[in-house]
């Protein structure tokens, strides 16, 4: 009893309200939206019915829809693990000429993705696009209609999903110990052999963690199916954003969003099982730095050479054709020709000094700057939590805090959406859908495991002395937390926080379910940009906002990730 | 056995070896012994062939080597991290090289259990994970799995420069002891003095990529060829010259040269022989180590001299006492 009094003393009411708030937030918004929507789907009367299932198994666009996009991830593990292979043995572990600038054209995906990138496919690839002109030129049959339905889909998506290779597999490969190699040499393995029994092996578990995450995107591909898909080629996600649009068929919505989650969930177990049961262990305790390998079979070097430089140019060419035809007029963007009389700088000018123009961007900066400080203030005081505490309310706190993780955005965008367009109890009788707030909530949910799981390896790793010396110093807890903690946590911190404000910004996957359409943010404009009946002058503001998008993204990677690898 | 002749490598403009002229006779344990970024390890990796020399030749068994690829040499490389491959379990990785040959399912397995026997890895032992073994088991698979190859040299890159201090001596011993057993010709090399006195047959010193010295750790250690050598290996003593000009030395050893002795061989009791000197000295300095002390003494007529005794239980000496110091110019090196 006295422990418990003891405690309860030394617990502070500031601290109370943060619990108390933290709480609440876990049971408004990452419990019982994705409760409910069980109940929305099953007891939509008051009684237990599966009509619902009835009615997504006998209609043939939302089964076509399901089966498109099982083939999508199916084909695009294969697809995206080829590719995103080569692209780290080239940069990585072949001596391959300029391997440098190869290597910022394969990081081209991490400064822009999503809907930026798959717009930016179609204004190069699509009908009017640049590309499709010169190949039109060069093939006189060639049809200019060619860039939609599953190909372009898995073409861009192949190329667009590369990022995580290029970051986690190369981290797994320079963490070879390169004298393994040298001994297999020396025991007369050739190249080959030693980068199928030694090299790839060792990558094995890091790929397999890849094609989980693969599969989960194709399953959940949002931006390219909608935008490059036609007619033909409907994934799950447009489907349940189609039927999501009107209130009679809001349960087939939810019942794929289910289904999707249900696949999420199933495969995050498989990887997380994977994971745990551990796979082997390096031995070597004085490892050697990784030398790149020539090849030695020479047209096999020259074949290797010209592959490096094709890949190159697939991934740079879109990018540098959107940076150049951003300094054009409306009349070369709409015909794909580029002059020097057309050359301008007017799209930057129209964009800084309209307000129509320039609104998107203020709308997305605030959210992202709104959401991204908010979800990390929430991860903070959390991991506080964790820290101090470790009992069984601190480990339910944590996973109902991962929750996010195991479902996919488009479910807890419907989940939000079916479930607060009623007065709530929860959120004192408010309704939430139609309001600025869903997105943004629904900002910080997605963003929550993320930013816990950095923010709390940050604070795992504080020396433990630290506190104790404050402590013994006379400081308060939160003094100590403000003066000696938070200064030294704040750079991983603030590097999550530009990570998080990144993402935001140029988001559409989830925005599309839950924007308000008065404040449109960025990715909303930019797709709608890549309809037929856009006009050029909005494909050259689009233009304007990618480069913009690009640049930010481009500094922000430099800031968190290009300086801390220097020092 | 093998002979490098002239052998220069260069990487960019710096020289990393210059000149390089050695012979190691079959079956010996030589070891390439020297300061880190001396060119022991490259010479060791030019013999194996992973760095092709900008000039001069190696010869094996009269052949020239110097431009066979690695494969083809016969020369097995135990390596510093052990390059264990840590994906596949401890049979597949002595199987590795015969898998590569292309050698019959049964005479791999023969081959792989023969020598997994006779470097003491048990049966069970061969079907873990290399993670799961310890230390010395690691090395005994990494031996294992260049002797099954049949190699006619050995070399090995700092084998034991990743262990702790216990084990280190341990399998310091369980490898002189599996080369005996095999008499296979070895090249190690080293960093540390002791290792290469205890291992080897014959020594080679490196420095600045060049050879200090050749010769058996008795010879290295005893009659240091250069000022290098001397100072690299063991503990020894710079005579300050005052201390020879004001003593008899002075009659035996020229005081103009630099000049050295050993620290055990500054004795505090009296030597035998005619040459024996005296000098005449106070103890300044006393550390205790356990198996012997080791003491600092203030020479009568200028400079220091250090000097070890060992402990018998009975503490002779105490800092502050006036005592003898007897030395013999025989042992005095001078450069």
């Amino acid at each position: 009893m006295r422990t418990i009094r003891n405690q309860l003393a030394s617990v502070n009411p500031i601290a109370l309200i943060f619990y108390g708030l933290i709480v609440w937030f876990i049971v408004a918004f990452l419990i019982y939206p994705n409760v409910n929507i069980y109940y929305e789907i099953f007891f939509k009367d008051g009684k237990f019915s599966l009509d619902a299932a009835e009615k997504l198994l006998s209609s043939e666009r939302a089964m076509r829809s399901l089966y498109n996009s099982f083939i999508l991830a199916v084909s695009l593990v294969f697809t995206v693990n080829i590719i995103g292979v080569v692209l780290v043995l080239i940069s990585e572990y072949f001596d391959i000429k300029g391997a440098k600038i190869l290597r910022l054209g394969y990081f081209t995906t991490l400064i822009y993705s999503g809907v930026v990138l798959v717009s930016g496919y179609k204004f190069v690839y699509g009908e009017n696009g640049f590309m499709t002109k010169l190949l039109a030129g060069l093939f006189p049959s060639f049809d200019p209609t060619w860039f939609h339905g599953y190909w372009a889909v898995l073409f861009v998506m192949t190329f667009a999903c590369t990022s995580n290779h290029v970051l986690f597999l190369s981290n797994a490969i320079r963490k070879i110990d390169f004298q393994t190699v040298e001994a297999a040499r020396n025991m007369g393995a050739s190249t080959f052999y030693i980068l199928w029994r030694v090299v790839l092996p060792v990558l094995k578990p890091t790929m397999f963690a890849l094609t989980i995450l693969i599969f989960l995107t194709g399953l959940a591909a949002t931006s390219a199916p909608l935008i490059l898909g036609g007619k033909e080629f409907q994934t799950i996600t447009p489907m349940i954003l189609t039927f999501s649009k009107s209130v009679s068929s809001r349960d087939l919505a939810a019942l794929l969003a289910l289904v999707l989650g249900l696949a999420t969930l199933v495969l995050l177990t498989i990887m997380v099982r994977f994971e745990r049961k551990g796979n082997f262990m390096s031995v070597s305790k004085v490892k050697s730095e990784l030398v790149k390998q020539k090849i030695n079979n020479k047209l096999g070097n020259i074949a290797a050479h010209i592959l490096a430089y094709f890949l190159f140019l697939i991934y740079i060419i879109p990018v540098v054709l959107i940076i150049i035809f951003s300094f054009t007029d409306a009349h070369s963007i709409s015909t794909a020709t580029l002059d020097f009389s057309s050359f301008t700088l007017n799209n930057y000018l129209f964009v800084f000094s309209t307000m129509s123009a320039f609104k998107p961007y203020l709308v997305s900066i605030a959210y992202a700057a709104a959401a991204s400080v908010a979800v990390v203030a929430l991860t903070l005081v959390a991991s506080r939590i964790l820290h101090k505490f470790k009992n069984k309310w601190t480990l339910a706190l944590e996973y109902a805090l991962l929750i996010p993780w195991m479902l996919p955005s488009t479910l807890i965008a419907i989940g939000l959406i079916v479930t607060f367009n009623m007065p709530r109890l929860v959120i004192g009788n408010a309704v939430l859908v139609g309001t600025v707030w869903m997105l943004f909530l629904a900002y910080v949910i997605v963003h929550i495991p993320f930013t816990l799981r950095m923010v709390k390896a940050s604070f795992f790793s504080l020396d433990s002395n630290l506190e104790d010396a404050a402590k013994n110093l006379g400081a308060k807890p939160f003094y100590t937390f403000m003066k000696v903690l938070l200064p030294i946590i704040l750079p991983s911190t603030l590097a999550v926080l530009a990570l998080n404000f990144n993402s935001i910004l140029a988001d559409y996957d989830l925005t599309v379910f839950l924007y308000h359409p008065l404040y449109q943010p960025l990715g909303i404009v930019i797709k709608n940009s890549t309809d037929a009946q856009a006009l050029a002058d909005t494909k050259a503001v689009t233009l304007v906002y990618s480069v913009v998008l690009m640049i930010m993204s481009g500094l922000t990677l430099y800031f968190v990730y290009g300086r801390k690898s220097r020092s | 056995m093998i002979t490098f002749h002239d052998i220069q490598i260069k990487f960019g403009h710096f020289h990393a070896i210059k000149n390089l002229n050695l012979h190691i006779k079959e079956g010996e344990f030589f070891t390439f012994l020297g300061p880190s970024g001396c060119g022991k390890t490259t010479i060791l990796r030019s013999l194996v062939g992973f760095i092709a020399p900008a000039g001069g030749q190696i010869m094996l068994n009269g052949k020239d080597i110097t431009h066979v690829p690695i494969e083809k040499r016969e020369i097995s490389m135990v390596f510093q991290s052990y390059a264990l491959f840590p994906t596949m379990n401890v049979y597949e990785n002595i199987a590795f090289g015969m898998r590569v040959k292309k050698a019959s399912k049964a005479e791999i397995d023969r081959e792989v259990r023969d020598i997994a026997q006779k470097v003491d890895l048990k049966e069970e032992q061969l079907f873990k994970k290399v993670s799961e073994l310890s230390g010395g088991q690691q090395q005994r698979v990494a031996i294992a799995r260049a002797l099954v190859l049949k190699p006619s040299i050995l070399a090995l890159d700092e084998p034991l420069s990743n262990l702790d201090a216990k084990l280190r001596v341990q399998l310091r011993n369980e490898l002189k002891n599996l080369q005996k057993k095999f008499g296979i010709t070895t090249i190690y090399v080293t960093h540390d003095q002791e290792e290469a006195l205890t291992l080897s047959d014959r020594i080679a010193v490196f420095n600045n990529g060049i050879i200090e010295q050749v010769g058996t750790p008795q010879e290295v250690y005893n009659q240091s060829k250069t000022e290098f050598v001397c100072n690299f290996i063991g503990d020894i003593n710079k005579i300050d010259p005052l201390t020879i000009m004001n003593s008899q030395l002075k009659e035996s050893i020229d005081p103009n040269k630099i000049a050295y002795i050993r620290n055990e061989k500054v004795s505090l009791l009296p030597l035998p022989g005619k040459e024996a000197v005296q000098l005449r000295g106070t103890i300044v300095d006393q550390e205790f180590y356990g198996l012997y002390s080791k003491y600092v003494l203030e020479i009568e007529g200028g400079g220091l001299l250090k000097t070890i005794e060992k402990e018998t239980g009975f503490s002779r000496y105490k800092v502050g006492d006036k005592i003898g110091i007897f030395i013999h110019p025989g042992d005095i090196l001078q450069y």
